[in-house]
């Protein structure tokens, strides 16, 4: 240390305080030690508690080890968590959804893609014939689940979207997305229009006719 | 990647684990608990005997031959201790290292390698194979800076394993025990330099990081060389004079007689009863009891000798990298080697002339009448491993305390280095070296235990009491209490 200089307040109150004890530096060693030492056996001896809920251990018995093993160990993700997409099926395994159009008009980053199609002969109006979500564009607001009439369309699937090895396998059809526990509401039935027998289909094919995307 | 994959099939395949905790139950843990810490003991018998029996199979080809030291017998010793023990304990440090690493910071340590088929991390394990394949492969790169002076770019590294290899020869890990009709002991050099083969041989190693720095051409391997090398001349004689006391208490510089002195002669042990060496009959004659101070000094200035953290500023991998910076693959996994086979080393030094060798404490000559029960006549051969298994255990603890001084203490600083080693150990263990001789010559060892217990109560006095801070601030425990610079009770 310069003594031709001032010392520094910070310096000159650091040598103030130290003790001689504390500047013979063994038994701060030995402190130190100890709590490593501490530290040590309770890991060894320790029983690793593998509750990913568990984020501060402590407890007699249990090891201090907070890290969970990833892939083999996952924590659950909390309950409002925007995870993956997942179209709510109804009771009979339809989806909900009635192709309006309202989440692709509100996604920001336009990653939803969908061609609506009509039912001919059901209470029901129209239906996603595709419904895609490009999962590396979504930016994971959840504009798309608010922007829902019909409740058609959630993220409370808990995991997130799978990493992939090929861009085209990031675009999740209707087939993937569909899924997860049906939900019907009471107030369903009240959109339902009265079967219309009396008017024609629209095309030829079975299943409904396709309208243009967007 | 299959092409034909469609998203609905991934969704549907174990690409998306379903998360489920894996819960050991506790009698299960208890059941690894101690099942692991037997098979830990189990091993080391298992090394121990075997050990012995290998030795014992090559002193047989000498055939009249009937004391140490014959040449089969140190063929076989080389191949045992140096080739086998010394190695695959510094191989197993390395992962050792991490492990007990990850233990005291609360991690989980290195996991992820896997042997083929078994789906289990085995402790980590794996990982020394992944290593190893690794060092092996690796491309070796000479800088063009370092391939003008080829010659000693790839001596330097040599110079730093070789020596720090050879050192284990004089390290007794038996005691001399006729075991199964030869008498042998596990020991390569009996000599009558003993230490002093060590002291001269680790600092040839000094040439190995000083070339090594130097041929690199460049400037931080340089640092990081000057470093090393005025390091390891500093402590060097700290490292001899802390010894001095030992010297004066045992009147020898060959380990295997300083071993020998700290517990039972072999006539008790083959006698029973109790052990006639005890100091005021209760406390084992381990160097330790007459050398307290001696015995923290001399591990404190080997660990610099070794350049183990804290003392790594050759190394200082945050800012000079050190004087292997140049070197990869094989080269520096020499290096890396070198440091853990001097750290094995170091605890068997220690070991053997501070921690009673291979000696049981109390139990020795008792033990033997009852082994010589269960197999009449050998009672002395099986003690002797029993003997060998207590010498490695003593060796993973000091490297135990060794590894916890890395994680507890901050790097020093250099000139930290220089102020400890020159300014506060060297006065010491010369005070040290007055203290003991002026004990030994008022009443011999006894009286240094004497000393030594004095020391040690003063010293445990010290860690206890002396200095501390008035309670109402007292620092708390998990603060500040590894560095001695920050302001204390501060919060
Ligand atoms: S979360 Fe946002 S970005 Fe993603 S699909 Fe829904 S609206 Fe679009
Ligand atoms: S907003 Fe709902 S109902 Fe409308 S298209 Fe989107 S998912 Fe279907």
């Amino acid at each position: 240390m310069d003594h031709g200089h001032a010392e520094s307040p910070r310096a000159a109150q650091d040598e103030q305080e130290l003790t001689l004890g504390e500047k013979l530096f063994l038994r701060e060693t030995i402190k130190g030690m100890a709590i490593v030492a501490r530290h040590f056996w309770k890991n060894l001896f320790g029983f690793r508690d593998n509750t990913t809920e568990v984020l501060d251990r402590k407890g007699t018995g249990v090891n201090l080890v907070t890290t969970i093993n990833y892939p083999e160990e996952q924590k659950p993700y909390p309950p409002g968590y925007r995870g993956m997409h997942r179209l709510v099926p109804r009771v009979d395994g339809r989806p909900r959804c009635v192709a309006c159009y309202m989440c692709a008009t509100a996604c920001p980053a336009q990653c939803i893609y969908i061609e609506a199609g009509e039912y001919d002969d059901q209470a029901i109006e129209k239906y996603p014939v595709r419904f895609e979500i490009d999962e590396l564009r979504c930016i994971v607001c959840g504009f798309c689940v608010e922007a829902c009439p019909k409740d058609a369309i959630r993220m409370d699937t808990g995991t997130h979207a799978p990493a992939v090895l090929s861009r085209p396998l990031a675009v999740f059809d209707k087939e993937a997305l569909l899924g997860g526990a049906p939900v019907e509401l009471s107030s369903d039935s009240m959109t339902y229009r009265a079967p219309l027998k009396t008017v024609a289909p629209m095309g030829s094919n079975e299943g409904g006719k396709k309208m243009g995307g967007h | 990647m299959d092409a034909t994959l469609t998203p609905s099939s991934r969704l549907a395949s174990s690409d998306i684990p379903t998360a489920v905790p894996v819960k050991r139950t506790v009698g299960n843990w208890f059941g690894w608990l101690i099942g692991g810490w037997a098979m830990f003991f189990a091993f080391l018998f298992g090394l121990s005997a075997t050990m012995l029996g290998v030795v014992r199979l090559f002193a047989g080809f000498d055939e009249k031959k009937n004391s140490v030291g014959g040449t089969w017998e140190g063929v076989g010793n080389i191949l045992i201790l140096m080739l086998v023990f010394v190695m695959i304990l510094a191989t197993l440090l390395t992962m050792a290292d991490r492990k007990w690493s990850a233990m005291m910071q609360d991690r989980v340590g290195p996991n992820r390698a896997r042997l083929p088929g078994i789906d289990s991390p085995l402790a980590g394990l794996p990982h020394i194979i992944a290593d190893v394949l690794k060092m092996l492969f690796k491309e070796d790169f000479i800088s063009d800076g370092a391939a003008r002076q080829k010659l000693l770019f790839n001596l330097g590294p040599l110079l730093a394993f070789g020596p720090a290899f050879c050192l284990f020869a004089v390290i007794p890990m038996s005691p001399e025990v006729f075991f199964f009709g030869k008498r042998i002991s596990l020991q390569v050099l009996h000599v009558d330099w003993g230490i002093l083969y060590v002291f001269a041989l680790a600092s040839i190693g000094v040439f190995g990081t000083a070339l090594a720095g130097w041929s690199s051409d460049n400037k931080f391997a340089l640092l990081g060389g000057l470093r090393a090398s005025a390091q390891m001349i500093s402590y060097e004689v700290t490292l001899g004079l802390t010894l001095v006391g030992a010297f004066i208490a045992y009147g020898s510089v060959r380990l295997d007689v300083m071993s020998e002195l700290q517990g039972a002669t072999e006539a008790a042990i083959r006698i029973g009863g109790s052990d006639p060496t005890l100091f005021f009959g209760w406390l084992p004659a381990w160097g330790i009891f007459m050398q307290p101070l001696a015995a923290i000094f001399f591990l404190t200035a080997a660990m610099a000798e070794i350049k183990r953290t804290p003392f790594d500023t050759p190394e200082g991998e945050s800012e000079i990298i050190g004087y292997y910076l140049e070197y990869s693959g094989l080269k520096s996994g020499l290096f890396l080697i070198a440091e853990y086979v001097e750290t094995v080393v170091v605890a068997g030094i220690v070991t053997a002339i501070f921690l009673g060798g291979w000696h049981l404490p109390w139990i020795e000559p008792a033990l033997c009448s009852v082994l010589d029960g269960l197999w009449h006549g050998n009672g002395a051969a099986l003690l002797a491993i029993f003997q060998v298994m207590g010498f490695i255990i003593k060796v993973l603890l000091v490297i135990w305390v060794m590894f916890l001084a890395r994680w507890a203490l901050p790097r020093f600083r250099y000139d930290q280095v220089m102020h400890l080693g020159w300014k506060m150990l060297l006065p010491a263990s010369l005070a040290n070296v007055i203290i003991s001789a002026a004990a030994y010559l008022a009443g011999g060892r006894e009286a240094m235990a004497m000393v030594g217990l004095v020391e040690i109560v003063a010293f445990v006095g010290y860690v206890a009491f002396w200095g501390k801070k008035p309670a109402a601030d007292a620092p708390d425990a998990h603060g500040h209490a590894a560095d001695p610079h920050a302001a204390p009770a501060s919060h």
